[in-house]
């Protein structure tokens, strides 16, 4: 879109900051939803946690250089809905393919930024008018976690998988067709039955972008050092790095690590994920299979009317935030979006000891857990925007390495250097109110979630093999701790 | 969105079961069914990043160990090794790391197991061409990790040398107060690797029994700690060989596409001098073409050694260079090891 934001939005759209109403409402019994442990044992997930640990605020405290208007500037462009055309909020551009109208309703547990929420924004979708001429993917649905889908691979002309033709590009749920906004666009969502059937779709879930500006100031000489000071374990783990294919640097952000700054990740989630060009992706996304072919109908493109990216900068704006395109904005808002807050942990009614958790995170970091997950990789460098950002412990619980998770877990979807089964190592603050878990948000279980680590070929076998070795109470104080970060 | 779309989507929402429209059986439209097609093997992993491959398939690679009716041989180390009773491989361990890490093999009781006492043996190989640790042997890496021990631990048994079936192992042990488990930690030098054997349970009876079954490990000769003879299956491993005194010809490869990502190579250089062998220990597709294409133009003097020609195993580096920090490489001057 080509609007400023910062005039028009007065506050969180009526639809949208009812839904996350709804949303926290109908949370599936959180203290209790998660279930018993793994077959061998008597620990159970405490569950997602719902008491507020006030996630979701600046992590800006001193301000010389004005960024806080920045910050709740791109907050409220992040929460904005997203129209065709002709919205009178200006805010358009959304597809022709998306997956959602709006960054809120992906990234909205526990806080703005988060993960997907309880009750699933995309479900209503077909029958909401948000996208009337599709059918809700069967994967979908009303309680199961926000998702976007990949095919691993393209389909041969005959509809079998072509396995030496990698595709792994987003496949849009959704499209424009039949809104009264897109004109004349007809297109076909992908067939997502076929590619099930064939064992070619896979899922992936919104990461959370909490503490995101903290990740993004960590040199790589710091990383490079952590890697080398872990590399010696007794646990056979020796993750690796992504790098930009452009200037070798290594890259931090998505489930693959595969972006290296916050300016690109949402730069592309905006081209990607609700179909929005901009100032970094200009053109429309069509289908990887569009690509593959002619592209996008004449039909559907520049359904704005007022060309691209639909996404600018607005030079004659005030205030100053205001000059700054969506891009820009939404990059600010992670930037300076606060690591989310530990808290304490309730588990089956009762509050959990503060000695279980302190336990826990000793045994996690015992067993191995912490090789990968190090509670920091090193401090950030000097910032020039906050003080805040400036020489911080960054306790994301993450070596930001990428690291083979086994057939198991794999994807067969490779992103820069990191193939099929290869990882980031998913950041761990903020677990204590996620719902659900893993790549593809397949179980709401921590237990299962473990013990999912192991797996063939995956680096984490032995930790996870330490793991089952505990005995029930220990991995009991280890659930108890996860779910406090 | 407008104001229509905004009720539309708080009704539903709010509700707490809503059918899926579309789950179930397709019926027409994009999701038709597409009848019967090919399908993507469950459980590969097809699409690889970096991974590990060689110029033939015969000769033995580190990697290349496999546990086959409790009993675990790795031909490359000469490692043969006979699993307790009812212990087996559950899971095979990722493919060799960018810095020269292998996973041999994880062992541990079989689902099966009845016995009260769990525990695991990690079989590890690390090749000191690539290590990122400032190492250059199974004594040092031992000393290195006791001193670098992380405050979740205590030590036990200090670093010391052990005879393990008829081979000098470094040794130390350590435990966690919090996990209650603890860890022997072996090493031993074969083909300028550590091959390192961690035990771990919460029974040290378990472990010292372990221990002594180690005894029974069939374990190349002690003499020969950096390599064999440099004759039939086993080469002399020296390392930096590749150095301007040593080669006669030498090409470069020239990475077209991937090129940030190091790219550790051991080759085996052949009597006449030429690459007799090439294990790419973690490389993309692409560049293994471009080494490999190198590596052809390559030529050395012949390695003899008491007027007798012998077969070189070395290690290259390409791409990225080892993130070894210089400033604490104790090996950087030391003479080549052969």
């Amino acid at each position: 879109m080509n609007v400023p934001k910062s005039t028009q939005l007065l506050g969180m759209p009526v639809g949208l900051s009812l839904v996350v109403l709804c949303s926290l409402a109908q949370s599936p019994a959180p203290t209790t939803s998660a279930g018993g442990g793994g077959p061998s044992s008597g620990a159970t997930d405490p569950g997602v946690q719902i008491a507020s640990r006030g996630t979701g605020g600046s992590i800006i405290t001193t301000d010389p250089g004005g960024y806080q208007a920045f910050f709740l500037d791109g907050q409220k462009r992040f929460q904005a809905v997203e129209s065709v055309s002709h919205s009178p909020t200006g805010n358009n551009g959304l597809g022709p393919r998306f997956n959602s109208n709006s960054c809120v309703s992906c990234h909205a547990q526990p806080a703005v930024g988060g993960s997907g929420p309880a009750v699933n924004p995309q479900f209503p979708f077909t029958n909401n008018g948000v996208a009337p001429g599709d059918r809700t993917p069967f994967f979908i649905t009303a309680n199961g976690p926000t998702r976007e889908a990949r095919f691993p691979f393209f389909f041969d002309q005959f509809g079998g998988v072509n396995t030496s033709a990698p595709n792994g590009g987003v496949e849009d749920l959704f499209t424009v067709t039949g809104r009264p906004d897109a004109g004349t666009c007809r297109l076909q969502q992908p067939d997502f039955f076929q590619a099930q059937q064939a064992n070619n779709l896979i899922f992936r879930i919104p990461t959370p972008i909490f503490g995101a500006g903290l990740i993004e100031n960590l040199d790589d000489s710091t990383l490079l050092s952590n890697q080398a000071a872990l590399e010696n374990n007794s646990f056979g783990i020796d993750g690796s790095f992504n790098h930009n294919g452009n200037d070798g640097t290594i890259t931090r952000f998505g489930w693959k690590a595969q972006n290296k700054s916050l300016h690109i990740f949402t730069g592309e989630a905006y081209n990607v994920e609700m179909g929005i060009s901009n100032m970094l992706f200009p053109q429309d996304r069509p289908s990887p299979e569009e690509e593959q072919a002619r592209g996008l109908p004449a039909s559907c493109l520049n359904l704005t009317g007022t060309g691209y990216p639909e996404d600018a900068s607005n030079p004659t704006s005030t205030p100053n935030a205001a000059v700054l395109d969506d891009v820009s904005a939404f990059a600010n808002f992670m930037r300076f979006l606060a690591p989310p807050p530990p808290g304490p942990v309730v588990l089956n009614g009762q509050p959990v000891s503060a000695q279980s958790i302190a336990n826990g995170k000793q045994i996690f970091s015992s067993i191995g857990c912490a090789t990968c997950h190090v509670q920091s990789p090193g401090t950030t460098q000097v910032s020039n925007m906050v003080p805040a950002l400036s020489k911080a412990p960054v306790n994301a619980f993450s070596d930001l390495e990428i690291h083979h998770m086994g057939a198991g877990l794999a994807d067969n979807v490779s992103q820069g250097g990191a193939g099929g089964d290869q990882f980031r190592t998913a950041p761990l603050w903020g677990l204590g109110q996620r719902i659900f878990l893993l790549h593809d948000g397949h179980t709401t279980n921590l237990m299962q979630a473990i013990q999912e680590h192991g797996s063939q070929g995956s680096e984490a076998n032995q930790v996870e093999n330490n793991f089952d070795n505990l005995q029930t109470s220990q991995q009991q104080d280890l659930l108890n701790f996860l779910r406090s970060l | 969105m407008n104001f229509r779309y905004s009720v539309c989507l708080l009704l539903v929402s709010c509700r707490l079961s809503l059918p899926a429209q579309g789950q179930g059986t397709p019926k027409g439209g994009s999701d038709s069914s597409p009848g019967v097609v090919a399908k993507v093997p469950s459980g590969v992993i097809l699409v690889k990043g970096a991974w590990s491959s060689a110029s033939d398939s015969v000769t033995p690679l580190p990697e290349r160990g496999v546990v086959d009716h409790g009993v675990f041989r790795d031909p490359y180390f000469g490692i043969r090794y006979a699993l307790p009773p009812d212990w087996t491989e559950k899971y095979r361990g990722p493919p060799p790391s960018e810095n020269g890490r292998y996973v041999l093999a994880e062992l541990a009781p079989a689902d099966t197991f009845k016995g009260a006492v769990r525990g695991s043996v990690l079989i590890t190989a690390q090749d000191m061409f690539f290590s990122l640790t400032p190492t250059n042997n199974a004594v040092e890496l031992i000393n290195y990790m006791k001193n670098h021990l992380q405050s979740d631990y205590t030590t036990e048994t200090p670093p010391k040398q052990l005879k393990i079936a008829d081979r000098s192992f470094a040794f130390f042990s350590y435990w966690s107060p919090a996990a209650e488990l603890h860890w022997y930690v072996l090493a031993t030098d074969i083909r300028c690797h550590v091959v390192q054997i961690v035990l771990t349970s919460r029974d040290m009876k378990l472990l010292d029994s372990l221990l002594v079954d180690l005894n029974k490990m069939k374990l190349p000769a002690e003499a020969s700690p950096t390599g064999g003879t440099g004759g039939g299956a086993v080469p002399v491993c020296i390392q930096d060989y590749a150095q301007a005194e040593n080669m006669i010809a030498r090409a470069e490869p020239v990475f077209t596409d991937r090129k940030f990502n190091p790219v550790p190579v051991r080759i085996i250089i052949g009597k006449d001098g030429k690459v007799k062998h090439v294990h790419f220990i973690s490389a993309f597709p692409d560049q293994t073409k471009a080494i490999s294409d190198a590596l052809a133009r390559w030529k050395f003097k012949p390695y003899r050694r008491d007027g007798q020609g012998l077969e070189v195993e070395t290690g290259l580096q390409f791409g990225r260079p080892n993130a070894r920090d210089p400033a604490n490489d104790e090996r950087r001057g030391s003479p080549p090891r052969n």
